[in-house]
């Protein structure tokens, strides 16, 4: 009676072990398959990595050559299509400008918003206020405030960004 | 139910028999044969526990709610009318002529409440002033809006505005403003209830 009875209560055991693990399967495809889930996590992560491509994208130490060709490989990182294409053609005549020039830029994304979220195509609109402190090769440093219209597309690499419009006044649609 | 028939052909016969026999301690080899689907039963209950541990966890984390919570874009009829009534509201508030000024600090407080309609009564005793000596008229419009958070009741959004500035007798002048306000739904409508620069 008692070898049975521990018999039984192995099975049940095993039974019950058998039911988490089912239990924990279902709870993980249930939220693998949520779609509203993965919604908000594109939106999220598409938000955090096009703010920092924006930050990126203002962003250059003009004092040597060496750290324009890096800022204008930082950008190259940041950017992807049309933005992507044109930064590569027009690189070696910014570095020459942006050297000669020497000033110095630093981005950093004040505020910002997804307008719109595809997840199928893999694209979002994202509007973000941008300060820019520049500091000039000689002569006082000032900010400027920006705002800009992104469009971000998804990557291999994460989201970049795919086209930069600054919003001036007057709409920049 | 009978106890000759066990569930299970493979660790039947070896459980029963040690449940009923001491083991024989001469035969080693023989205990350990009967001792292994014990071992394997208990093996297979600790890896089904972990997994479905695992699993139950790696859901939980995929469920994070700090995503889920915010409903921003997810519920795409929420966000396009909170982001058209906070839109409009701003339109309105932020719009006035020399004689209308009236009208706008009305429509105040039909959209404002809470920090946002004292910010606003303060701002706009001025802009009363000005607007009467200096016949100003002021045309604003939402070029982008944003929301960057949104729940049941309350949503946070980021708006670029142009505003037109016209003195009679002058060219007008645009000037863009960018502002993050805060709105609240309070019995089915969106009110501001908090304005900020960026």
């Amino acid at each position: 009676m008692t070898s049975r009875t521990r018999h039984l209560g192995g099975w049940a055991v095993l039974l019950v072990a058998a039911l988490v693990c089912g239990l924990g399967a279902w709870s993980y495809g249930q939220a693998r398959g949520d779609r509203t889930l993965s919604f908000a996590k594109a939106r999220d992560t598409a938000l955090t990595e096009g703010r920092r491509h924006l930050a990126t994208l203002n962003t250059l130490d003009g004092k040597s050559a060496r750290r324009v060709d890096d800022g204008l490989r930082a950008w190259l990182d940041s950017s992807t299509g049309p933005l992507h294409d044109e930064l590569a053609r027009t690189r070696k005549a910014d570095a020459k400008s942006l050297t000669t020039a020497g000033d110095t830029a630093r981005g950093k994304v004040t505020s910002a918003a997804l307008t719109a979220l595809d997840e199928r195509t893999g694209t979002a609109e994202l509007i973000a206020t941008v300060d820019v402190e520049v500091t000039p090769r000689s002569g006082a440093a000032g900010t400027q405030r920006k705002r800009f219209g992104a469009t971000l597309a998804r990557t291999a690499d994460g989201w970049k960004v795919k086209a930069l419009t600054a919003i001036g006044t007057g709409g920049g649609r | 139910m009978n106890s000759d028939v066990a569930p299970d052909p493979d660790l039947g016969p070896g459980a029963e028999e040690t449940g009923t026999r001491a083991p024989d301690p001469h035969d080693g080899a023989d205990v350990v044969r009967r001792r292994w689907p014990r071992v394997l039963g208990a093996l297979l209950t600790v890896a089904l526990l972990a997994t479905g541990g695992a699993l139950y966890a790696e859901g939980r984390q995929l469920r994070d709610t700090s995503a889920t919570a915010n409903r921003a874009l997810t519920d795409a009829e929420a966000t396009t009318r909170v982001t058209g009534d906070v839109s409009s509201a701003l339109s309105k508030i932020f719009s006035y002529g020399p004689g209308a000024t009236a009208t706008t600090r009305a429509a105040a407080k039909e959209v404002l409440a809470g920090k946002a309609l004292q910010q606003y009564a303060a701002l706009f005793g001025q802009v009363e002033r000005q607007s009467a000596d200096q016949k100003l008229t002021l045309t604003t419009g939402v070029v982008r809006a944003g929301v960057t958070r949104l729940t049941d009741d309350s949503a946070h959004l980021l708006v670029f505005l142009d505003q037109v500035h016209e003195r009679r007798g002058r060219a007008p002048t645009t000037a863009s403003a960018q502002l993050t306000v805060v709105a609240e739904l309070r019995d089915g409508r969106w009110w501001i209830v908090e304005i900020g620069s960026t």
